[in-house]
């Protein structure tokens, strides 16, 4: 700790904080406009200036300068204030002033520090700039001449996401920010920019001319899409989501958000939504009330008691799930589930079986802190972009060692510091045994208390990295050199991320990652942990809350076999679009066909289309309630807009079927939450009302296993097919919601196939070409995408979009083997 | 050495001014010669023809000494290959030197004032080789290092008082033991060759004309701290530079005296070479080291001062070249000896670059102490063509100017800083009469606007506004209360700016403020530029009293629009005139204004 007074007044502060945030600690103001607290210090803009009695003859950068011990700060000053006024006033030459017209006016630091400096009139004069714009990409509106240099975009872009668009060109006065070539914005279009521009140069083009920033309401919630569980501040104006902006200062990951999260909201204000129920009437369904659908809701449940079949999404809330857990045993039914191929065994079999707990076991900030880190699939930034811009920091401000377990490249495997190792496709399980079995035979493992270190060791003796590697076509050194790593480092994290599109092998491929964590000491110690990421915002609260089959209980699978053969009459599908999402669409569709089918959904899904009946349902932006995260972050959501026309949150709806069964329930979310913490474990003791924006993490910082159990799991023979396709998450989506919004739909439009460069010329196909991917006699087409991350023989696709048909194909397997040609 | 001492010497300045003026032809004639001539055998003994670095006088290149064994050295100054059958009939083997071509006594004198020790080696050895690096206590210095602890090293560079050359003046001991205080194993040593001041070249020459004293200074610098990695950034204009530099280093791995076990003295250390991204701001130690890690040559603040958080994060000591050249000579002579020479607070000589007005332009070093007036008339010979001295621009576009009655400011950090102006790396710009200082406000800041990297605003765009009301002061568009407005930008924009750059950019205009308010004033209120230098308030009229009669501007003037007879005051006819200024720009005598 370092003591030092700032304006008379008497500061103890940590040894590591600049003056700026010494002050801002103690309440004591600095006007700043490049600084940005999740930026490495800049000191750009000199507006921040103020004396050090102890540096005396210049005025110095309190955003940049550390603190130290006895230093004596003085913020205001008549020549501070001059300073500053000259800085303003130097600013102002140039820029265009277009206040009327831009959509920053009224929350633009520019701004706020004219006003505050009461720069009427400029001593100087100079041409104003006359810069083109950026009109070519659908999302962030770049005018350059209202910029004022700070430098944050550059820097965001660079430092947290780690894609690198933009970078300063040209000396001097001349100096401006660029894109590739000065070529439009081509990117991820997080809109990291578009949050960190302190001005109207980077704007969100879909909110362009919405509203001014003082009509909208600003409603903190959490993103409703993937498991990272990122703060998003709605602005809601005439009861719609206008725009999405974030909390840098409060938020959880640091306001940081991914295209789907900043841009991805249309859908909820969209024409197409549900507005009433709807039933079967003469084969067609027509509009209903409230209550005539829940009475024949009602009736058909009690009539299917047991044998009802209940799917449901994960993006409920956890008080919904309570509530659906309800139901099911009102009617004495097991059949409950959450996710189609239970991709979720990971934790509920995986984890549960080797260390007795179904969760990850560390959070995202220690991940910052790292040394090494390892990803299996590299897909876990499609997944979890935000989680992936976690990792990035940690390789930035950590120098964290990545190495990513791949069978196709992406955007981790390009980071500082990455390395991939490739294999074969459905051989991720191969690699993981191959790092186990050098950690075990270089003498590396940490085996206090871990169980079946003998039989692990012996079952490994297959899978010494360079069999592995034979047999997987990976890089033997390459394998080693991670392990040690791994072995050596102080902090690691290894994580892994499950999802619709990743269903095969889910609970080995988390008992392999399990011994890693075992061996490596990862699981359970302090700064490192072994992360197991559910697809959707809410899938960990789904697992906390037990949306599994009960003992006699079918899996989603199961209930669809039996469904599609007449034994389960009567389906509820809530939240999920299984036509579109889950494997084997076939199977789907007949056993939609086949039952009864209550669909409460957003929008008449695909599925919804064979209902029976339909219950429309409210989006995220319209309830209270809670999520956790896939670090087990509990966090509140907060209703900013009603749900249009007779539309009711899940909560309501449950309420009520509730009541028609003769049943009571909570009356809010704020109850239920109560009550569920007395029946989940690890929610106990936690009260709704003071979880803080930062969350409440359920099992502490750090969770502890409840047992160390190594278990042997084989990998898999690399299928033998020259073309294989993958299956998996494309950036711009989450589910099928994404591809109902019109942020992804303008960057990501359609479905695709892709293919590697050697693969589309032996197949002569150009991106844009039609191709045709034929297997086990069914066939889908697409356009094809050809780059170069690819390995030859590999394909892959997408499986977010409905008019793919891809699960015509995917019936839930790692790979498929393929034959592809041109149309 | 003895067994060169018998030997015939040539020495040739080979330095880039030496080159340019076709040194390379001048050693290719000489070589042919003596073996045409079959001299060697006629004199009796080996004739060596030495490549040699700068010896200053660049502007009388091509110089060559004749050392004859036993005789005092000749030189000739102005040599061209025409010439070299001429030296070697009549001198090297008639032994009576070709007087008429022998430099004048100015080139003594230019000599005489001078204490040439970092330029010892230039000049003097072929820079080339190893052996004559050698020959010259090369290497001593760091043989002598090593028998001493870091702190001891650091110690006695302390004691001898050097400060650092490349313009902040910063105590080189000081900054070292910063360096070696820093924990961590991984540390870096950088030297600064970026020079980017327009007209200073000294740098350059040390890396031409001794890049092994250079490198030893670095060896020195290194063991000192404890860093195993030393760069050095040399701008890319500098291509024999980098060519003489990465040679020696090449040698020096080679002969095991870089890398592991230096020498065999039980420490490592590795070089490499880092061309420069070509921009002024490249030059300062933030921006340089970003340069280094490959991103854009952009300040950084500090602190965190680079020898707790520099290069990749790693502490990091950077000195100037002309530093570490004097750090070998401390271990030759020692700190006592270093530090007798100077002034209280500059030990030491310092290396200038002089250009612009004066007779001899070129490299002087000069012990601290010397007189600016010494400087500029003793050694350099005065003013050329015999005007009048108006003001000397010390320390490039980071300095200031000092007039006829500061000519007194000692070479000595504190005392330029007070009659305005610094030492910074060395530059000197010699003006005269005819030199507008308003317009020289304008030459520098139309030079530092343009180098500004761009990431603070008060340089970006505080140096755009400024230089925009000194050209239409120039233009003769001045307004009542510029010269305040100036003044009052410049300090905020000192007091406000992140790096060295912008702290120091106003500083011409400052001093020319300071010193010749007057010729602000006579621009803005009377339109007229009393240097008659200013191309917009120019009236092209012929001054009766100056005009010489000579004839050359009729003969210039693209419209004819100028009248002159033999014997007659020329006329121009103002309804012909273009303002195209060739005239004025022919006249040798100012007689048109
Ligand atoms: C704009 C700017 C340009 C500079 N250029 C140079 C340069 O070309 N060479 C140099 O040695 N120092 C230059 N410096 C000074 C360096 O930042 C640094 O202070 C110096 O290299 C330290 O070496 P010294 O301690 O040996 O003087 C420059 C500084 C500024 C602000
Ligand atoms: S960026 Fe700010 S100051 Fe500039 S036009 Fe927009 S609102 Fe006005
Ligand atoms: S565009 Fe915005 S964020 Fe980027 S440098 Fe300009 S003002 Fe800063
Ligand atoms: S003072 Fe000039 S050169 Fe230095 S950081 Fe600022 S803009 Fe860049
Ligand atoms: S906020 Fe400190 S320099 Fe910009």
């Amino acid at each position: 700790m370092v003591n030092l007074t700032i304006d008379g007044k008497q500061i103890t502060t940590a040894k590591t904080s600049t003056i700026y945030e010494a002050a801002k600690e103690n309440g004591i103001y600095i006007p700043v406009l490049c600084y940005a607290k999740k930026l490495l210090p800049y000191g750009a803009c000199r507006i921040c200036l103020v004396e050090v009695e102890q540096m005396k003859g210049r005025l110095i950068p309190s955003c940049t300068t550390p603190v130290t011990e006895g230093m004596v700060v003085t913020t205001t000053s008549d020549e501070i204030n001059k300073v500053r006024k000259t800085v303003l006033e130097f600013l102002l030459v140039n820029h265009v002033v277009d206040c009327p017209v831009c959509d920053k006016g009224g929350e633009c630091d520019l701004q706020d520090l004219t006003y505050e400096y009461e720069v009427v009139t400029n001593r100087f004069q100079g041409e104003k700039f006359d810069l083109p714009t950026d009109e070519v990409n659908p999302l962030i509106e770049r005018n350059m001449n209202r910029c004022v240099l700070c430098g944050k975009c550059v820097r965001v872009c660079d430092e947290v996401v780690g894609y690198g668009s933009y970078s300063f060109i040209n000396r001097g006065f001349e100096t401006k920010i660029a894109t590739a070539f000065d070529r439009g914005l081509n990117c991820e279009f997080c809109g990291q920019c578009v949050s960190m521009c302190p001005v109207g140069a980077i704007l969100p083009r879909p909110f362009k001319f919405k509203a001014r920033p003082w009509q909208l309401k600003d409603v903190d919630t959490v993103c409703g899409y993937c498991g990272n569980g990122c703060t998003v501040t709605l602005g809601v104006k005439d009861n719609q989501v206008q725009t999405i902006r974030f909390n840098e200062d409060t938020g959880v990951n640091h306001g940081n958000l991914c295209v789907r999260g900043r841009f991805g909201y249309s859908y909820v204000n969209d024409a197409t939504r549900l507005t009433k129920p709807l039933i079967r009437k003469g084969g067609e369904l027509r509009e209903a009330s409230w209550d005539e659908a829940l009475v024949t809701i009602a009736e058909k449940f009690k009539a299917a008691g047991k044998d009802l079949g209940i799917i449901s999404g994960a993006r409920l809330t956890n008080e919904e799930l309570l509530l659906l857990k309800r139901i099911s045993s009102a009617l004495g039914t097991h059949h409950l589930d959450h996710s189609g191929g239970e991709c979720y065994q990971g934790l509920t079999a995986g984890l549960n079986e080797t260390m007795g707990i179904s969760a990850s076991t560390g959070t995202f900030p220690q991940v910052e802190k790292c040394n090494a880190i390892l990803a299996i699939r590299s897909d876990f930034y499609e997944t979890h972009p935000v989680f992936g811009m976690v990792i990035n920091q940690a390789i930035r401000l950590n120098d964290a060692q990545l190495s990513v377990i791949a069978d196709k490249r992406g955007k981790l495997s390009k980071l500082p510091n990455a390395r991939t190792l490739m294999h074969k496709p459905g051989c991720e399980i191969n690699m993981i045994n191959a790092l186990c079995q050098v950690i075990i035979a270089e003498g590396l493992a940490k085996t206090d208390d871990l169980q079946g270190l003998a039989e692990l060791t012996k079952a490994l003796a297959d899978y010494t990295p360079e069999t592995v590697a034979k047999m997987v076509g990976a890089d033997a050194e390459a394998i080693k050199k991670t392990a040690r790593e791994l072995a050596g480092a102080k902090n690691a994290a290894i994580v892994v991320a499950y999802g619709l599109p990743y269903t095969a092998h889910s609970k080995e491929i988390a008992i392999a990652a399990s011994n890693l964590a075992l061996l490596t000491g990862i699981a359970g110690r302090e700064g490192s942990g072994l992360y197991l990421c559910g697809e959707k915002a809410n899938s960990q609260g789904a697992i906390d809350l037990q949306i599994t089959p009960g003992p006699a209980g079918l899996g989603a699978q199961q209930m669809l076999n039996s469904a599609a053969e007449g034994r389960l009459p009567v389906l509820y599908l809530v939240g999920e679009d299984p036509v579109v999402t889950y494997p084997d669409q076939g199977l789907v569709k007949k056993a939609l066909e086949k039952s009864f089918l209550v669909v409460q959904d957003l929008f008449l899904t695909d599925s919804a289309k064979y209902a029976d009946v339909v219950l429309p349902a409210a989006s995220f932006t319209e309830k209270d309630g809670t999520f956790t995260n896939a670090e087990r972050r509990i966090q509140r959501l907060r209703a900013g807009i009603k749900s249009p026309g007779e539309a009711k949150s899940d909560f309501v709806v449950f309420q009520s079927l509730l009541n028609k069964l003769q049943k009571t329930a909570p009356a809010a979310p704020a109850a239920a939450f109560g009550e569920l913490t007395g029946e989940v474990a690890g929610y106990a003791g936690i009260v709704y009302e003071q979880i803080g924006p930062q969350g409440e993490v359920w099992g502490g910082e750090t969770l502890a296993p409840l047992k160390k159990v190594l278990i042997p799991v084989a990998g898999n023979e690399p299928l033998q097919a020259e073309y294989q396709l993958l299956v998996g998450s494309a950036l711009y989506h989450s589910g099928s919601v994404s591809t109902r919004s019109k942020g992804p739909m303008s960057v990501c439009p359609e479905p695709y196939i892709e293919l590697g460069r050697d693969d589309a010329v032996t197949l002569n196909v150009k991106t844009g070409d039609m191709i045709q991917l034929k297997a086990a006699g069914v066939t889908i087409q697409s356009k094809a995408k050809v780059d170069n991350r690819l390995p030859k023989g590999v394909i892959f696709a997408p499986y977010h979009f409905a008019g793919l048909g891809l699960n015509r194909i995917y019936t839930g397997q790692s790979v498929i083997a393929v034959e592809p040609s041109k149309l | 050495m003895s067994e060169t001492a018998e030997n015939l010497k040539v020495l040739i300045c080979t330095g880039t001014g030496g080159l340019a003026s076709g040194a390379a032809s001048v050693v290719a004639a000489f070589e042919a010669e003596f073996e045409k001539k079959g001299v060697a055998a006629k004199i009796g003994s080996a004739c060596d023809v030495n490549s040699t670095g700068c010896r200053g006088l660049c502007a009388n290149d091509v110089l060559v000494d004749i050392c004859k064994p036993g005789e005092e050295p000749v030189t000739y100054d102005f040599v061209t290959p025409d010439l070299v059958p001429q030296i070697v009939d009549e001198h090297v083997l008639g032994g009576n030197p070709v007087e008429k071509k022998v430099a004048g006594p100015y080139y003594h004198q230019f000599l005489e004032k001078q204490q040439r020790i970092i330029f010892s080696r230039c000049g003097t050895i072929d820079a080339e080789s190893l052996d004559d690096f050698l020959a010259h206590r090369g290497f001593t210095g760091i043989q002598k290092a090593v028998t001493m602890s870091q702190d001891e090293v650091i110690n006695e560079v302390k004691k001898s008082g050097l400060r650092g050359r490349g313009g902040g003046g910063f105590p080189t001991g000081l900054k070292w033991s910063f360096a070696k205080g820093s924990p961590g194993d991984t540390k870096y040593l950088i030297c600064n060759a970026d020079e980017g001041d327009p007209g200073a070249f000294m740098d350059r020459s040390v890396l031409e004309g001794d890049p092994y004293g250079l490198i030893e200074g670095l060896m020195i610098g290194a063991y000192a701290i404890g860093c195993k990695f030393a760069y050095v950034y040399v701008r890319a204009e500098y291509p024999l530079a980098i060519k003489r530099l990465q040679l020696a280093i090449d040698t020096c791995y080679e002969k095991g005296f870089l890398g592991k076990n230096c020498m065999g003295l039980g420490f490592d250390l590795d070089m490499r070479i880092k061309a420069g991204a070509g921009a002024f701001v490249c030059g300062e130690e933030t921006a340089l080291m970003a340069s280094i890690e490959g991103q854009r040559g952009m300040s950084r603040p500090r602190p965190p001062f680079p020898a707790v958080r520099g290069l990749w994060g790693y502490p990091t000591n950077i000195n100037n070249v002309e530093t570490f050249a004097n750090v070998a000579y401390i271990f030759y002579n020692g700190a006592d000896w270093f530090s007798s020479i100077g002034t209280e607070g500059t030990k030491g000589t310092k290396i200038f670059a002089l250009t612009g007005k004066v007779k001899h332009t070129g490299l002087v070093e000069v012990p601290a102490g010397t007189t600016m007036k010494e400087v500029i008339y003793d050694v350099c010979g005065g003013i050329l063509n015999n005007r009048k001295f108006k003001a000397v621009q010390a320390g490039g576009p980071s300095g200031g100017c000092l007039p006829a009655e500061a000519l007194d400011a000692e070479v000595d950090y504190d005392s330029l800083i007070k009659a305005g102006a610094m030492m910074g790396s060395g530059g000197l710009v010699v003006m005269d009469e005819t030199t507008c200082m308003v317009d020289i406000a304008r030459f520098f800041l139309n030079f530092t606007r343009v180098e500004s990297c761009g990431k603070c605003i008060p340089c970006r765009i505080g140096l755009k506004i400024m230089l925009e009301i000194l050209e239409r002061i120039t233009q003769g568009k001045g307004q009542e209360g510029d010269i305040e407005m100036l003044e009052d930008m410049a300090y905020d924009i000192k007091k406000s700016s992140l790096c060295g750059l912008g702290q120091t950019a106003p500083n011409p205009v400052l001093s020319t403020i300071r010193y010749f308010r007057n010729e602000y004033e006579t621009h803005i209120k009377d339109k007229e530029c009393p240097s008659h230098s200013c191309k917009e308030l120019l009236h092209f009229r012929v001054i009766e009293d100056k005009c010489k009669k000579c004839g050359i501007c009729p003969r210039v003037c693209p419209v004819d629009a100028i009248e002159w007879e033999k014997g007659k005051v020329a006329y121009i006819n103002l309804d012909k005139c273009t303002r195209c200024t060739s005239c004025y720009d022919a006249c040798r005598f100012m007689a048109i204004d």
